[in-house]
C-alpha cells in the first residue's frame, strides 16, 4: 500500500474528483433560453418531452402513445393540421429545459405538453412561463407550485394531492366498517410533493378517525427501505401510503417481502403506476393500489373511443388493459383539442383565455381550471386503481366499466403467494 | 416490537447494509491504495457486474452467487485490458489524466448501458431457497445475510491474497515503492495490470451481489461511486480492514440516524460524519499518516 503518499494522494483525489464532478455537472446543465413560440399559423404545432430513458422511462412509451392517439384525434376533429414534436427528456429536469429549448428554437410551437412527475413537469412549466406558451402538464399532483409560482400559462388536467387523499379515504370506505384497518403509515419522500401529499393524507385520514401511527421521511431515490419497514412493523402499520419513484416502489416491495412485512392495504402513488411494476414483481405486485389519473374501467367522456383507438393502433390482447399513463396523456390532448376549438385559433393569448374559461370533458372527468392552473376544487375525483392479474383496474370510484373490479382486501402475505 | 428491539433491528439492518457498502468500496480502495489511481469508473464497472449477473439469471436462471464469478472474470479481463492499453500510456502524466480518462469511460459505459440494455431498472433474485432468519425479535433478511457473508468472504479473500501470497507481496512492495520493487526484480507493469484487474473484478462481484438487493440501471454508477468514496475515505485509503469498518460504520450511521432523525437526514448525517472524520483524522480510521520517503 502506498502509505507514504496517502496524505498527498488524498488531497489530489479530492481536488481531482471535485473538478471532474464540476465538469460532469456542467455537461448536464446549461442551456440558453431562446427561441419561443409563434402561433397563428394554420398548423398547430405542439412541443413535448417524454421520459424515454432514465428513472421514469417505464412510463415514457405509454405517455407518448397517449399523446400520439390524442394528436390523431385532434387531426380528425380540427380544421387544421396538428403536429407534435417529441424529444426524450431522460427523466432529467435540466434535459427537459434543454429539449424544450431545442424544440421551440427549431419549430413554430403553439403549445407545450409534458412530461411526467412533479420534478419534470415543473421544469417544463418554468420554461413555458418564461416563453409565454400554453403548457399542459399531467402526471403532476403537486399543488404548491400552482399557488406559489404565479402560473399564467401552466394548466394541469390531473387529480391533485387533495384529490388523491380523498380518493384514499374513499377507497378505505369500501372496506366493511367492522373489518376496516385503522393504523396508517406514511412514508414521506423528502420532496415538496412528498411533504404536501403526506400532509393531505395525514389530515384527511386523521379527520376521518384513522390513526396515523407512523409518518417517516426518506431520501427520494433511496434504495434501502429496511429501516422504514422495521419502523412500520414496530408501529403495527396496516395501511401503507407513499409516493416513491417507480423503481423505488418496486424495490420497497421486494424488501417488504424479504423482511416479512405485508400491510393490509398498500397504496404507492406513481411508484405502482408503470407496467414495469407487474413485469418486475409478478404476483408479488398484486393488491397494490395507485392513483395514476386515469385507470382502465373509467367510463364516459370519450373513454370508449379512446379504448377503440388504442386497440386499433396498438392492439390489445384478451384480458389485457391499457396502461394507465396512456389515458392520462390522452386526456391532455383532449384538453388541447377543446381549448383550440373554443379559442378558434392557435394564438397563445386566445388559447390561454380558452383554458381559463372552458369547461373540459376528458377521459378523467369534467372540470374547469382555476386561474393558477389547478383543476377547480372538488370537480375531479382521483380514480384509484389496483393491480390484479397483470393489469390495473379501477376500484374507486365505483364505475360500470368493463375493466372495473371490486377492491381486493386485505393483501395476501407475500409468503403465501 | 419495543423500542430496544427496534433499535437492535435497525442496527442489524445497518450492519448488513454496511457489509454491502464495504464490498462495493473494496476495489476502489485497492486500486487507489496501490496504484494511486482514482477509478471514477468504479461505480459503472459495478453496474456492468450487476448486469452480467442479471442477464445470467434471467437467461439461464443462474443464481448471482455463481454469476458473480462470471462477472468477476469479465471485469478482470476488462480491467487488465484497460490498464495495459489505456492507463499504462498515461500513468506517468500526473494524477489528473487517469481521472479524466476514467471519468470519460464512466460516461461511455453509462451511455452504452442505456443503449444496449435500456433505462428500466432491472434486478435479479438470489435464486436459492431460503427465508428470513429470526433470532428472537430480530429478523435477518435472507438475501442480505447471504450477501453479507459473501461480502465478508471477498474482503477476507482479498486480504489473504495480499498478505500471504507471492503476488500479494509483490503488489504491496510495488505500492510502497515502485522503483525499489522494480530494482528487486518485480515486473511492476504487470503488477499494475493485475491490480486494476483485481480491483475491477471486485467491482464486478459487488455489482452481482447488489443486483439481488437493489435495482440496477445504467445510472447507478455515480451513486455507488459516492458511497464507495465515503467508505474509502472513512476507513483509510488502501486499508482492507478499514474498508470493512468504514462500510459498516456508514451503514449503521445511516440507519440509526434515519431511525432517530428521519430518513430524509440519512445522507446529511452520514456525510457529516465523513467530513468530521476527515477533519479529525484525515487519513481515515485505519489509514496511515505516512512518513514520507
Amino acid at each position: 500500500m502506498s502509505e507514504d503518499t496517502n496524505g498527498k494522494s488524498r488531497r489530489s483525489y479530492l481536488k481531482a474528483t471535485g473538478a471532474a464532478s464540476v465538469a460532469g455537472i456542467s455537461s448536464l446543465a446549461g442551456c440558453t433560453l431562446g427561441g419561443g413560440g409563434g402561433g397563428g399559423s394554420e398548423t398547430l404545432t405542439i412541443g413535448a418531452t417524454v421520459p424515454r430513458s432514465g428513472s421514469f422511462s417505464s412510463l415514457g412509451q405509454s405517455v407518448e402513445r397517449g399523446y400520439q392517439l390524442g394528436v390523431a384525434r385532434m387531426n380528425e376533429q380540427l380544421e387544421r393540421d396538428v403536429e407534435i414534436v417529441i424529444q426524450d427528456d431522460e427523466s432529467d429536469a435540466a434535459q427537459v429545459r434543454q429539449s424544450l429549448n431545442q424544440i421551440t428554437s427549431n419549430n413554430d410551437v403553439d403549445m407545450l405538453w409534458g412530461s411526467f412527475s412533479s420534478l419534470l413537469v415543473t421544469a417544463g412549466s418554468a420554461f413555458a412561463e418564461n416563453q409565454e406558451l400554453p403548457f399542459l402538464g399531467a402526471f403532476f399532483a403537486y399543488e404548491e407550485p400552482h399557488r406559489n409560482e404565479g402560473y399564467e400559462w401552466t394548466y394541469s388536467p390531473f387529480p391533485k394531492s387533495r384529490d388523491v387523499a380523498r380518493s384514499t379515504r374513499g377507497l378505505l370506505s369500501l372496506i366493511p366498517e367492522n373489518e376496516r384497518p385503522t393504523n396508517v403509515g406514511i412514508w414521506e419522500p423528502n420532496s415538496g410533493w412528498g411533504a404536501e401529499q403526506s400532509t393531505y393524507w395525514d389530515d384527511v385520514l386523521s379527520n376521518e378517525g384513522y390513526d396515523v401511527v407512523l409518518r417517516e421521511s426518506f431520501q427520494l431515490g433511496s434504495e434501502d427501505f429496511s429501516s422504514l419497514i422495521s419502523q412500520s412493523k414496530s408501529a403495527d402499520v396496516e395501511i401503507l401510503l407513499s409516493v416513491p419513484t417507480p423503481p423505488g416502489g418496486i424495490t420497497a416491495v421486494n424488501q417488504m417481502q424479504e423482511n416479512d412485512f405485508t400491510p393490509e392495504v398498500l397504496k404507492f402513488v406513481r411508484g405502482a403506476d408503470p407496467t414495469a411494476w407487474w413485469s418486475a414483481l409478478g404476483q408479488q405486485g398484486a393488491f397494490a393500489c395507485m392513483c395514476p389519473g386515469w385507470v382502465p374501467g373509467m367510463t364516459g367522456n370519450g373513454n370508449d373511443g379512446f379504448k377503440s383507438a388504442f386497440e386499433s393502433e396498438y392492439g390489445l390482447e384478451d384480458g389485457a388493459v391499457i396502461p394507465t399513463a396512456v389515458g392520462g396523456a390522452y386526456n391532455v390532448a383532449q384538453v388541447a383539442l377543446q381549448a383550440v376549438q373554443a379559442a378558434g385559433s392557435t394564438d397563445s393569448d386566445g388559447l390561454q383565455t380558452a383554458l381559463r374559461e372552458t369547461e373540459f370533458g376528458t377521459v378523467i372527468g369534467d372540470f374547469t381550471f382555476e386561474e393558477n392552473g389547478l383543476p377547480s376544487e372538488g370537480q375531479l375525483t382521483a380514480p384509484t386503481g389496483q393491480w390484479w392479474e397483470g393489469g390495473q383496474h379501477v376500484v374507486y370510484p365505483d364505475t360500470q366499466g368493463e375493466e372495473a373490479i371490486d377492491f381486493r382486501y386485505p393483501m395476501t402475505p407475500w409468503s403465501e403467494r | 416490537m419495543v423500542e430496544v428491539e427496534l433499535v437492535a433491528q435497525t442496527l442489524i439492518n445497518g450492519l448488513l447494509l454496511g457489509g454491502i457498502y464495504a464490498v462495493a468500496a473494496l476495489g476502489l480502495s485497492l486500486v487507489f491504495g496501490i496504484m494511486d489511481i482514482v477509478n471514477l469508473a468504479h461505480g459503472h464497472m459495478l453496474m456492468i457486474g450487476g448486469y452480467v449477473a442479471i442477464l445470467l439469471f434471467s437467461a439461464l436462471g443462474v443464481t448471482p452467487l455463481i454469476g458473480m464469478f462470471v462477472a468477476m472474470a469479465v471485469l478482470f479481463v476488462f480491467g487488465m485490458a484497460l490498464q495495459r492499453f489505456v492507463l499504462d500510456r498515461i500513468v506517468d502524466e500526473g494524477i489528473e489524466q487517469p481521472i479524466i480518462v476514467l471519468f470519460g469511460l464512466a460516461l461511455v459505459l453509462q451511455s452504452l448501458g442505456r443503449l444496449v440494455l435500456g433505462s428500466d431498472a432491472q434486478s435479479s433474485e438470489i435464486g436459492i431457497p431460503g427465508a428470513a432468519i429470526e433470532v428472537g425479535p430480530i429478523l435477518f433478511s435472507f438475501p442480505r445475510t447471504v450477501t453479507f457473508v459473501f461480502a465478508l468472504g471477498l474482503i477476507l479473500g482479498t486480504w489473504v491474497l495480499l498478505q500471504y501470497t507471492a503476488t500479494g507481496r509483490a503488489i504491496r512492495a510495488t505500492a510502497q515503492n515502485r522503483d525499489a520493487a522494480r530494482y528487486m526484480g518485480i515486473d511492476t507493469d504487470r503488477i499494475y495490470v493485475l491490480t486494476l484487474g483485481i480491483g475491477t473484478a471486485l467491482a464486478g462481484a459487488a455489482g452481482a451481489l447488489l443486483s439481488m438487493l437493489f435495482p440496477i440501471t445504467p445510472f447507478v454508477g455515480w451513486s455507488y461511486l459516492l458511497k464507495a468514496f465515503a467508505v474509502v475515505v472513512l476507513g483509510g485509503v488502501g486499508s482492507i480492514p478499514g474498508t470493512l469498518v468504514g462500510g459498516l460504520a456508514l451503514g449503521v450511521t445511516e440507519n440509526i440516524s434515519g431511525l432517530y432523525l428521519g430518513g430524509g437526514f440519512r445522507d446529511i448525517i452520514s456525510f457529516s460524519i465523513f467530513l468530521i472524520v476527515l477533519l479529525i483524522r484525515p487519513h481515515g480510521l485505519f489509514g496511515s499518516g505516512g512518513g514520507g520517503e
